[in-house]
């Protein structure tokens, strides 16, 4: 059996489903990153591994022991909220002690276990001074100190980072990578923010709806994603997603017309009716613009459309076209690949193309 | 160049208008207690002489009053009650109220509303409709000429656990949920966290009580018959009565006494309340 292990959790509040059979496995020392958009459950899902709320069905377990039931405080689990919570008018030192003081622990100790914790933080010096004296970056160390003194068995943060700024979220990003491997403590870490999710991630998990939509290592996720949920939500800029309709399927490949113009075969195997309504997914990356005069392989997608808007980034620009069908699409490219208002024709590998049904299910199955 | 003039702050009209409303109102707040001091720290007569003067003329005379008063009457004694009256009642308000203020504040119980708007309606009914009952049930408990009959029923303030609600309502409930999942208990919650970060609201709450308390004639009248539990204020009534031979150096001087308490207790925790604990622990 897994370290934790999440069977059939469903939770509502006041007859409206937050959560819904959710069943996961986590292994020890895994960092685990729950990943969806704001209201999806993820926040849910961590107050009740930590015990802030209850299960309305299901399990919860932690090496084989059942905690449903277990005082949050004895589950061996410590959590680092979005707002710190730090106590305001206590110093560093006495936040970071106030769970072994609760708790009646030896003098000696708290203080071993502090100075640990502030050496492994760099707090050393900060100890004596009030959170309203510290800087965000800081007050975020507090609060993993806070965490780290119980020795907890699974680490949990609520979206730690968001109130950082943007230099100093890349950071503690960092921070918190080498804070894992140094103890190698279960981590389980919530975000909005699929890019956080990515880089912090051995295991990231997309949910959408209360549900858990897909889970697995963020790169298997970004290549072959379930849904169409996933493929959009995972990968930044988003994936393309190109509305068209089924001319033929069948074992042998499939055959669609573009909303957008043109018309495109895709070497998967599907049974299909024709004139069913499906999105073929492309990453901005996987496109490139074709030149006048290229020469393209036979099976090769394409699509034209206008310039909108034009990103440069420096080391590569994207392109924003505009569809025939209305529909926008992003294409990465170079500098200077083309300019604004321009009609340019795209084109990415047949093979590169993820098919999704009109209900956003993936289809799978090479041809 | 700037000119210096156009540093300088200019003089308009509304400026001097706020200035001349502040000082007149400071000069009528603050003649009557000045004239008290004038009158004790003045030979006997002199104030109320032909030719008054506005400013003290004897720092002997003045203590010797005071001296006299403590002495000769049961002033001290006095004091010492009304002291004990308004600490114990702080106390107990302040408990009382911050206890039930959480509850309130913080969680979740059935009738949780209602409760509370009972006990805010209680805030509009006046005390002199609820005086007779309660002495009523004072003196039924056996508790006339007694501490706890002063006290006890000025335990429970309707104000105190509104404006405590009110504060406690700002207290981020992760930082509740931090508490709670550091292993302290419901109690150890709201001592070590909910009470610390309300302590600007309970000196508030103190200095407003020790005001009533001190200042508070009809419930100690009515309770206390017995001269050992006077309060200092049915003291002072005494020395001002119609038929009381005191001069008025000598009930300048009681009155002066009594009114010191509650301008030093306002004056050391005025700054108390203005200093204002944020709640820096959120948010950056």
């Amino acid at each position: 059996m897994a370290f934790l292990e999440i069977k059939s959790l469903c939770k509502s509040f006041e007859a409206y489903p937050v959560l819904q059979d959710i069943d996961l496995s986590i292994e020890k020392g895994e960092f685990v990153v729950f990943v969806g958009p704001s209201g999806c459950g993820k926040s849910t899902l961590l107050r009740m591994i930590t015990g802030l709320e209850t299960p309305t069905s299901g399990t919860i377990a932690i090496e084989d022991t059942v905690i449903n039931d277990v005082d949050p405080a004895k589950r061996g689990t410590a959590m680092v909220f979005q707002s710190y919570a730090l106590y305001p008018h206590m110093t560093v030192f006495e936040n970071i002690s106030f769970g072994l003081r609760m708790a009646h622990q030896p003098k000696a100790l708290i203080r071993e276990r502090v100075e640990k914790a502030a050496a492994i933080l760099r707090l050393e010096k900060l100890l004596d001074r009030k959170p309203g004296q510290l800087s965000g970056g800081q007050k975020q160390r507090v609060a993993i100190g806070r965490a780290i003194v119980r020795e907890p068995r699974v680490f949990l943060f609520d979206e730690p980072l968001s109130n950082l700024d943007a230099e100093l979220r890349v950071q503690m990003r960092a921070e918190l990578l080498e804070l894992h491997e140094r103890l190698g403590t279960t981590m389980i870490y919530v975000t909005h923010d699929q890019v956080e999710a990515m880089t912090l991630a051995d295991k990231m998990v997309v949910m959408m709806g209360g549900k858990v939509q897909q889970y697995g290592r963020p790169l298997d996720l970004y290549d072959d994603p379930d849904n169409k949920f996933v493929a959009g939500f995972v990968g930044s800029p988003k994936m393309n997603f190109l509305s068209a309709r089924v001319v033929t399927a069948g074992p042998e490949g499939l055959r669609v017309d573009l909303a957008a113009g043109g018309a495109a075969s895709v070497p998967l195997a599907a049974m299909l009716a024709p004139g069913a309504r499906v999105d073929l997914g492309l990453r901005p990356e996987q496109l490139s613009v074709v030149a006048a005069g290229q020469s393209l392989p036979a099976d090769a997608v394409t699509v034209t459309g206008r310039v909108a808007l034009i990103e440069d980034l420096g080391a590569e620009s994207y392109l924003h076209l505009h569809l025939a069908d209305d529909s926008r699409i992003g294409v990465r490219t170079v500098r200077h690949a083309a300019h604004l208002g321009d009609e340019v024709r795209v084109a990415a590998p047949a093979s590169a193309v993820l098919v999704f049904d009109d209900a956003g299910t993936r289809l799978r199955g090479r041809a | 160049m700037i000119s210096p003039l156009s540093l300088a702050p200019r003089l308009s009209v509304w400026i001097v208008l706020k200035w001349a409303i502040a000082l007149l109102i400071a000069v009528i707040t603050i003649f009557p207690i000045w004239w008290m001091v004038n009158v004790v720290f003045s030979l006997p007569g002199e104030p109320v002489s032909i030719n008054p003067r506005l400013w003290p003329t004897s720092l002997s005379a003045g203590l010797d009053k005071i001296e006299m008063i403590f002495t000769q009457t049961g002033y001290l004694r006095a004091y010492g009650i009304s002291l004990a009256y308004a600490l114990l009642t702080i106390l107990g308000v302040l408990f009382i109220g911050s206890l039930a203020a959480f509850e309130f504040a913080l969680f979740d119980f059935p009738a949780k509303r209602l409760i509370f708007g009972i006990v805010m309606l209680s805030l509009m009914v006046p005390t002199a409709v609820t005086i007779i009952p309660t002495y009523l049930l004072t003196s039924e408990l056996g508790w006339l000429n007694s501490m706890q009959g002063l006290v006890v029923p000025g335990l429970a303030s309707a104000f105190g656990l509104f404006m405590l609600v009110q504060f406690m309502r700002a207290i981020p409930p992760d930082m509740i949920e931090a508490a709670r999942l550091d292993g302290a208990g419901h109690f150890q919650i709201y001592w070590h966290v909910a009470l610390p970060l309300c302590r600007n609201a309970l000196i508030t709450l103190a200095i407003l009580t020790f005001m009533q308390t001190w200042g508070n004639y009809m419930w100690p009248l009515i309770i206390t018959t017995s001269p050992e539990m006077y309060t200092v204020g049915q003291v002072v009534g005494l020395f001002n009565a119609p038929l009381s031979h005191q001069t008025v150096d000598v009930v300048m001087t009681a009155n002066l006494l009594a009114a010191v308490p509650p301008l030093l207790f306002f004056l050391i925790f005025q700054r108390k309340i203005v200093e204002g604990i944020a709640m820096s622990g959120t948010k950056g």
